[in-house]
C-alpha cells in the first residue's frame, strides 16, 4: 500500500488531498472505465483547479440556497433527539417505544480525527448486534470506510437507524420534495445509488466484527420534505439492483496499481504554485501530463466529473460525445470522419465532397467495419433522397 | 434516435451547422402564443423568484418576488401571473366555430398557447398549478380568486403537455431537438442556448462556437427554473438581504432602491431566454407544416373548449392523482395516441418515413408493373382489385400477407401478395383495395401509375375523427376525470405553502 | 471620485464575472478579493443612484416587485398565517443580556437544549428575539470567565457532558447550578429531555391566561412528535400533551436515570470544577484509558 501512497502523492504534488464522498463513489462506478477520473479521484487532486487551470474550468457550483435548505432540512429532522425522524421511523420500522436511543458520532470528546470516530462507529455498531442490553436505535453522523480501488475512502451517511430485531436501515435526508407521493425520479435514483454505497460500506464494517452482511437491509430510508411545507415524510428505497451494479462496477475500477504501472514514472498534476498561490505550471505541460492518462468521455460526465470540458475537447469528432446510444446506431463506428467517409459512398446532403478531418487515419474497411459501412450508405442514400423529395413542400410553404 | 437523425449529427459535427432531420414541422405554431420563462430559488419545491411573461417580444411583464420564502409574497406573485395568463385566454374565448355533425355543436375558433423553454419549465409550471389550484379564496387561508383559477389552467396545460398529440403547451427545447440535428449530445441539447447555437449560429461562428458560448451562464444565463449557482451566490443574495434590510429599516426609498436593483439583477436573467424563446418561435414558424398538424390542433381545440365550458360551469379542480381506472386509461391512450402520431409524423414527411425504411418498416421504390383493371370475382360480386409491382432497393417485408399503406393514398389498403429478388433489388406485387370508387375501372390517379415512385408502410396514419363530447363518466383523463367525486377541502385550503 | 450609475454597472458586470471564473478555478484567496471589490462597487452604485434620484426628485417603483407585508422568517418557514410584524426582529428586544435571556429560557425548560430551541422558547415566553447564531460564542466566553475566576457568578450558561466520554456534548448549553445528573446525556436522555420540555412548555402555557401563539406553534412542534399527544394543531390541548409525554416518559425514565447517575459519579470522581461544567476533551489515549477503567467499573 505504501508504494501506491508514495505514487499516488508524486501525482498529485504538493495540494492537500481532497476526499471522496458517496456521491463521487456513485459518478465513479457509473463510468468505470475511464482510468483518468479513476486515477485523479483516488489521488484526490483538486480537479476544479486543474481543469480551470488548463483553459476548461468546470460548470459546476452549489446555490447557497440550496445549501441552506438542505443543511435547515437535516437540522430540522435531527433536532431534539431527531424527534421528528424517531416518529418517522416508528411508522417505517415499527420501532417499539422502548427504541428510542440517540447517539452522535460526530466526534469522539471534541477531537474530530476520521479514524477515531471511525474506531468509535465500529465499536458502537458493533456493540448494538452483539449486546441486546446496550443497543442503540439512532446513530448520527456515523463514519464509515469502503474500499475503491484498493484504497480506502471515509463516508458520512446521515444516519443509521436500528431495530431491536438486529437490522440496520441506512437513512438519507435530502430537501427535494414528495408531492402527492412522488419525487423527481433521477433525484431519487441518485439518492438509491449513494444509499446503495453507504449499505456495502456499513456491511464491510460490520464484517470485521464478524456480523453477517444480512444485518444491513437492502431497504434504506429515504427522508424529504411533504409536498410544499417543511414537514417530513419518509420513503422506503429498495436498493439490491443498485447493491449489484456497484459491486460489479467497484470491482472493474482496476487495482489502481495496475493503471499506475501505465503511467511514467514522473508524472504529476502538480500546479507549482508561487508564493501567492498563483500556478506556475504552464497549462500546455499539465494538458500534456493529464493526456497521458486515457480518458473515457460520454455526455454523462457533463453532470458528474470536473473534468468533462476537458475531456470533452478532446473527444471532439469521436461518435462517442454524440452520446451512447449514437455510436451504436451507427454501427458502433468510432470517429465522426470515419462514419461519413463509410457514408459518403453515396450523396450526403451538406458534407463537402466526403472529406476527411485532418489529421485523421484513414481506417481500412476491415470486415467488421463492412457491415456498419453498408448500414451508413444505405442511411445516407435514404437521407438524400428523401430531403429531394421534401424540397418541393419546402418551397410552396 | 436512429441510425439516419445519428447521421445527422455527425454531418452537424462535419459542417459546424445543426442539420435538419424533419423537412416539415409536426407541431402546431400560434400566431399569438404566451412565452413563460419562470425562475426558481434554489433548493425549494416550488419557489417562484421571478418570471418573464408576454404574448408579444416587444411586451414582456417582469415578474419578481423579493422574498420567495414569504407565502403572501408568493400568493401576490400568482396573482399577477394569473393577471397575465387569463387576460391572455381570455383573447381566445371571443370567437366560435361550428362543428358539423358532432356535439357540442361549437368549439372555440382557436386555442391558446403556452411556450416555456425546456422539460423543467414544464415541470415547474405543473408544481405551480398544483400549488396553486386547491386554495380557499374566503376565510382565514384566503387567496385572491384569480390564483386557483390560474392553478386550474396551469395544471391543464401541463396535463395536455404530456399528450404526444398536443401543441396546446411545447419546452422550445424538445420541439427544436424533434426537427434538427445538432453535433452535441442530446445531455448537451437540453441547454436551449447551445441548442440555438447550432441551429442559428450568428455569422462568423460555427454552430460548436456559438454553443460552447451559450454554456457560458455570464455570456447567457441559464434558461431556468434553475438559475446560476455563482449567479445566486454573488448577486442574488447580497440583493435580497439589501431588500430585507431596507424594509426592516423603515426607509422608503432604501427599500425603493434595493427592490429596483433586484429587479434589475432578474431581469439580466431572464431577458437573453426571452430573445433565445422568440428566435426559437421565428424559426419554427420558417418551417411549413405537416399535413396532419391542423387536425391534432383540431383535438386541442376540442380540449380547450371542454376546460374553458367546464371552469365556467363550476366544476372542480383536477384532483391530486389519478384514481387506478384513470391512471390506466390515461396510459393506454398516450399508447394509442404515441402511435398515431408517429404514423402521422411518416406519412406527413419523407425525411421520418426514410427512418421507417431503414428500419425495415417501410419500403418504397417505382412501378415497374400495374394492371389497374384486375377483377375477382364472378357475376354481382365482381370487385376491382389492381395489382401493381414496385420495385424497391429498401428492405422488403419479409414474406408476403402484410397490409402496406401509402401516404399519397391513405384510404387505400395495399396486400402483400409476392416478394422476389431482382438484381440486388426486389419486386414486391400488391394488391390494391379502397379508394378507387365502386365502378370497375379505377378513376385517373386513385391508384399509382406506372413509372410513379410510391412508398408504402407497414402501418396506417391512424388518422381518427374527434370523439363525440364524453357523458360525465367518461370524462376524459384530460379533462381531470370524472366529476364532482373530489372538492377541494379546509386540509387543502391551509396546504403548507413554506 | 463620482462614477457614473452606467459605468458603475459595468464595473459590477465585469466583477461578477471574475469572482465566477476565481471561484470555478478554486482560488478562494482571488475570489474573496475580487468580492470586497464587487460588494464597494455595489455599494457606490446604491448611492450613486441615490444621488441620481435626489437629483431628479422620483423614485423608480420596484417594477411589479412585491415585497410588501414583512414577516419574520420563522413564520414564513412555519408558513402560519396572519397579519405582518415589520419589527418583528426590533419589537420586545428584550433589555437584558443575551445570558440572563438563556437562563430565563432554560430555566423554563428545565432541561439541556440546543440554541434554536432556546430562542423559540424565549421569543414564545418571554417576548424576546435573538437569533440562535449569537450563543456559539456564548460558552465560550461563560468558560473563560469561569476559570479566570472560579463560581464568581451566580449560574453560568455551561455545558451538558456526554455519558461515555464526559466531553462537552454538541449543540446543547445548561444552566452550572443544576444538578449534575441534569447536564449529563445518555443515549436515551436526548429523548427524555425532549419529553420533559415538552411538559414544561404545556404547563407554562396553561399558567397563562391568554397564551400568544406562538407558545402553541411550540407546543406542536413537540406534540407532534409525541404519540397520542394531539390529532392536529387547532384541537391540542396542553394537558393532553403531559399526559401523553408522562405515558412515554414512564418507559425511558429508569434506564435513563441510572445511566445519568453513573455518569455523574464518575464526573465527580475524575473531573476538576471548570470540566465538570464544560467538559473534558480528549485524545485516543485517554479514552483508552477510561474505556479500561470503566470496563473494570462495568457501566
Amino acid at each position: 500500500m505504501n508504494g501506491t501512497e508514495a505514487r499516488l502523492a508524486r501525482i498529485r504534488g504538493r495540494a492537500l488531498a481532497k476526499t471522496h464522498n458517496a456521491r463521487t463513489i456513485a459518478a465513479l462506478a457509473s463510468n468505470p472505465g475511464c482510468a483518468r477520473r479513476a486515477i485523479m479521484d483516488a489521488a484526490g487532486v483538486d480537479k476544479p483547479r486543474i481543469a480551470a487551470h488548463v483553459g476548461f474550468p468546470a460548470p459546476f457550483g452549489q446555490s447557497r440556497f440550496a445549501l441552506a435548505r438542505g443543511n435547515a432540512f437535516e437540522a430540522q429532522v435531527k433536532a431534539e433527539g431527531a424527534a421528528q425522524l424517531l416518529t418517522l421511523l416508528r411508522e417505517r420500522l415499527n420501532l417499539p417505544i422502548p427504541q428510542a436511543h440517540y447517539d452522535d458520532l460526530a466526534e469522539v470528546g471534541g477531537n474530530p480525527s476520521l479514524d477515531l470516530r471511525h474506531a468509535r462507529t465500529k465499536a458502537l455498531l458493533a456493540r448494538a448486534v452483539t449486546s441486546p442490553g446496550e443497543a442503540g436505535t439512532m446513530f448520527d453522523h456515523p463514519l464509515l470506510r469502503l474500499a475503491v480501488g484498493g484504497r480506502h475512502a471515509f463516508l458520512e451517511p446521515d444516519l443509521i437507524a436500528f431495530q431491536l430485531r438486529g437490522r440496520f436501515h441506512i437513512v438519507e435526508v435530502k430537501s427535494f420534495a414528495v408531492i402527492d407521493g412522488q419525487a423527481d425520479g433521477d433525484k431519487v435514483a441518485a439518492a438509491a445509488i449513494q444509499s446503495a454505497v453507504y449499505v456495502l460500506a456499513l456491511r464491510d464494517a460490520l464484517a470485521e466484527q464478524h456480523v453477517p452482511p444480512e444485518a444491513v437491509s437492502h431497504e434504506t430510508i429515504l427522508v424529504c420534505p411533504k409536498d410544499f411545507s417543511n414537514q417530513p415524510v419518509a420513503t422506503t428505497l429498495d436498493v439490491r439492483k443498485q447493491l449489484t451494479v456497484l459491486r460489479r462496477q467497484l470491482a472493474r475500477i482496476a487495482r489502481i496499481d495496475d493503471l499506475l504501472d501505465l503511467l511514467p514514472d514522473g508524472l504529476t498534476f502538480d500546479l507549482d504554485p508561487g508564493g501567492d498561490g498563483v500556478p506556475r505550471r504552464s497549462p500546455a505541460d499539465l494538458a500534456a501530463a493529464i493526456r497521458q492518462v486515457e480518458a473515457a468521455y460520454v455526455p454523462e460526465c457533463l453532470s458528474t466529473c470536473e473534468m468533462c470540458y476537458f475531456c470533452r475537447d478532446e473527444a471532439r469528432g469521436c461518435t462517442a460525445a454524440l452520446g451512447r446510444a449514437a455510436r451504436e446506431e451507427l454501427g458502433g463506428v468510432e470517429h465522426v470522419a470515419t462514419v461519413l467517409r463509410l457514408a459518403g459512398g453515396a450523396e450526403t446532403p451538406g458534407v463537402p465532397g466526403g472529406t476527411v478531418a485532418p489529421g485523421t487515419a484513414r481506417t481500412p474497411v476491415t470486415p467488421d467495419l463492412a457491415e456498419a459501412a453498408e448500414l451508413l450508405r444505405r442511411a445516407a442514400r435514404l437521407r438524400a433522397e428523401a430531403s429531394r423529395a421534401g424540397a418541393p413542400r419546402r418551397e410552396a410553404g | 434516435m436512429s441510425t439516419l437523425t445519428s447521421l445527422a449529427r455527425a454531418v452537424a459535427v462535419a459542417t459546424g451547422t445543426a442539420q435538419r432531420t424533419c423537412t416539415v414541422r409536426h407541431v402546431h405554431v400560434s400566431a399569438r402564443p404566451l412565452v413563460f420563462v419562470p425562475l426558481a430559488l434554489a433548493g425549494e419545491a416550488v419557489a417562484p423568484l421571478a418570471a418573464i411573461v408576454g404574448d408579444q417580444p416587444q411586451a414582456p411583464a417582469l415578474l419578481v418576488v423579493a422574498e420567495p420564502r414569504d407565502r403572501d409574497q408568493r400568493f401576490a406573485f400568482a396573482a399577477d401571473l394569473a393577471a397575465v395568463v387569463l387576460r391572455y385566454i381570455d383573447g381566445y374565448l371571443a370567437e366560435q366555430e361550428p362543428t358539423p355533425g358532432r356535439e357540442p355543436a361549437t368549439r372555440y375558433a382557436d386555442a391558446p398557447q403556452l411556450l416555456v423553454p425546456n422539460q423543467a419549465g414544464i415541470t415547474f409550471t405543473r408544481l405551480l398549478g398544483r400549488s396553486t389550484r386547491f386554495r380557499r379564496t374566503e376565510g382565514p387561508y384566503a387567496v385572491p380568486p384569480s390564483v386557483p383559477l390560474l392553478g386550474r389552467w396551469l395544471t391543464f396545460f401541463t396535463e395536455r403537455a404530456e399528450s404526444p398529440s398536443s401543441s396546446l403547451m411545447l419546452a422550445a427545447t424538445d420541439v427544436l431537438a424533434a426537427h434538427w440535428a445538432t453535433g452535441q449530445s442530446p445531455v448537451e441539447d437540453r441547454n436551449l442556448g447551445a441548442l440555438l447555437g447550432w441551429i442559428d449560429p450568428p455569422p462568423g461562428m460555427s454552430g460548436a462556437q456559438a454553443a460552447a458560448a451559450a454554456e457560458d451562464p455570464v455570456r447567457c444565463p441559464p434558461a431556468g427554473p434553475a438559475t446560476d449557482p455563482t449567479f445566486d451566490n454573488e448577486v442574488l443574495d447580497q440583493r435580497m438581504l439589501a431588500v430585507r434590510a431596507a424594509r426592516l429599516s423603515g426607509d422608503g426609498r432604501a427599500f425603493q432602491r434595493a427592490a429596483a436593483a433586484l429587479t434589475a439583477a432578474l431581469a439580466t436573467q431572464l431577458e437573453p431566454t426571452w430573445a433565445l424563446m422568440w428566435r426559437a418561435v421565428a424559426l419554427l414558424r420558417a418551417l411549413p407544416e405537416g399535413a396532419h398538424v391542423a387536425a391534432r390542433w383540431d383535438g386541442d381545440k376540442d380540449a380547450f373548449t371542454w376546460h374553458a365550458r367546464h371552469v365556467a360551469d363550476g366544476g372542480p379542480p383536477q384532483p391530486r392523482r389519478d384514481g387506478a381506472v384513470a391512471a390506466a386509461r390515461r396510459l393506454a391512450s398516450l399508447e394509442r395516441l404515441h402511435e398515431m402520431v408517429a404514423a402521422q409524423r411518416a406519412f406527413d414527411d419523407p425525411l421520418v418515413m426514410a427512418e421507417h425504411r431503414l428500419a425495415g418498416e417501410a419500403f418504397a421504390g417505382r412501378v415497374v408493373a400495374a394492371e389497374p383493371d384486375r377483377v375477382v370475382g364472378a357475376g354481382a360480386r365482381r370487385v376491382l382489385r389492381p395489382r401493381i409491382t414496385v420495385e424497391t432497393g429498401d428492405v422488403p417485408p419479409a414474406e408476403p400477407g402484410g397490409t402496406f399503406t401509402s401516404p399519397a393514398r391513405p384510404g387505400q389498403q395495399a396486400r402483400v401478395v409476392a416478394v422476389t429478388a431482382a438484381g440486388g433489388r426486389t419486386r414486391v406485387v400488391l394488391e390494391l383495395r379502397g379508394g378507387m370508387g365502386r365502378s370497375l375501372t379505377p378513376p385517373p390517379g386513385s391508384m399509382p401509375a406506372l413509372g410513379e415512385f410510391v412508398s408504402y408502410a407497414a402501418f396506417g396514419d391512424g388518422w381518427q375523427p374527434p370523439p363525440a363530447f364524453p357523458a360525465p363518466e367518461d370524462t376524459p383523463w384530460t379533462h381531470g376525470g370524472p366529476p364532482a367525486r373530489y372538492a377541494p377541502d379546509d386540509d387543502d385550503a391551509r396546504e403548507d405553502w413554506s | 471620485m463620482t462614477e457614473s450609475v452606467e459605468s458603475l454597472e459595468r464595473r459590477i458586470g465585469a466583477l461578477r464575472a471574475a469572482v465566477r471564473e476565481a471561484v470555478l478555478a478554486g482560488d478562494r484567496e482571488r475570489a474573496s478579493a475580487l468580492r470586497s471589490d464587487l460588494r464597494q462597487a455595489e455599494r457606490d452604485w446604491d448611492d450613486a443612484l441615490a444621488a441620481a434620484e435626489a437629483e431628479a426628485g422620483t423614485a423608480r417603483p420596484g417594477d411589479g416587485v412585491r415585497a410588501e407585508a414583512a414577516r419574520s422568517d420563522d413564520d414564513a418557514a412555519a408558513g402560519a398565517p396572519g397579519p405582518g410584524r415589520p419589527d418583528a426582529a426590533r419589537a420586545g428586544a428584550s433589555l437584558l443580556p443575551l445570558r440572563e435571556q438563556v437562563h430565563e429560557a432554560l430555566s423554563l425548560l428545565t432541561v439541556p437544549a440546543a440554541p434554536r430551541l432556546i430562542a423559540t422558547v424565549h421569543e414564545a415566553f418571554f417576548g424576546g428575539a435573538f437569533s440562535a447564531a449569537r450563543l456559539t460564542s456564548l460558552k465560550r466566553d461563560e468558560e473563560r470567565s469561569f476559570r479566570s475566576a472560579p463560581f464568581a457568578r451566580p449560574y453560568y450558561v455551561c455545558a451538558a457532558l456526554t455519558a461515555d466520554l464526559l466531553a462537552p456534548a454538541r449543540g446543547l448549553l445548561a444552566i452550572s447550578t443544576w444538578p449534575l445528573e441534569r447536564r449529563v446525556i445518555g443515549s436515551l436522555s436526548p429523548r427524555v429531555d425532549f419529553l420533559t420540555g415538552a411538559i414544561r412548555v404545556a404547563e407554562a402555557i396553561e399558567r397563562l391566561p391568554a397564551p400568544p401563539p406562538a407558545a402553541r406553534r411550540l407546543l406542536w412542534r413537540f406534540a407532534a412528535s409525541i404519540p397520542g399527544a394531539a390529532g392536529t394543531a387547532a384541537r391540542m390541548q396542553p394537558h393532553e400533551v403531559t399526559e401523553a409525554a408522562l405515558a412515554e416518559l414512564a418507559v425511558h425514565q429508569a434506564a435513563d436515570r441510572a445511566a445519568r447517575q453513573a455518569a455523574a459519579r464518575r464526573a465527580r470522581d475524575q473531573l476538576g470544577d471548570a470540566e465538570q461544567l464544560f467538559g473534558t476533551r480528549i485524545g485516543l489515549a485517554s479514552s483508552a484509558r477510561r474505556e479500561r477503567r470503566e470496563g473494570r467499573e462495568g457501566r
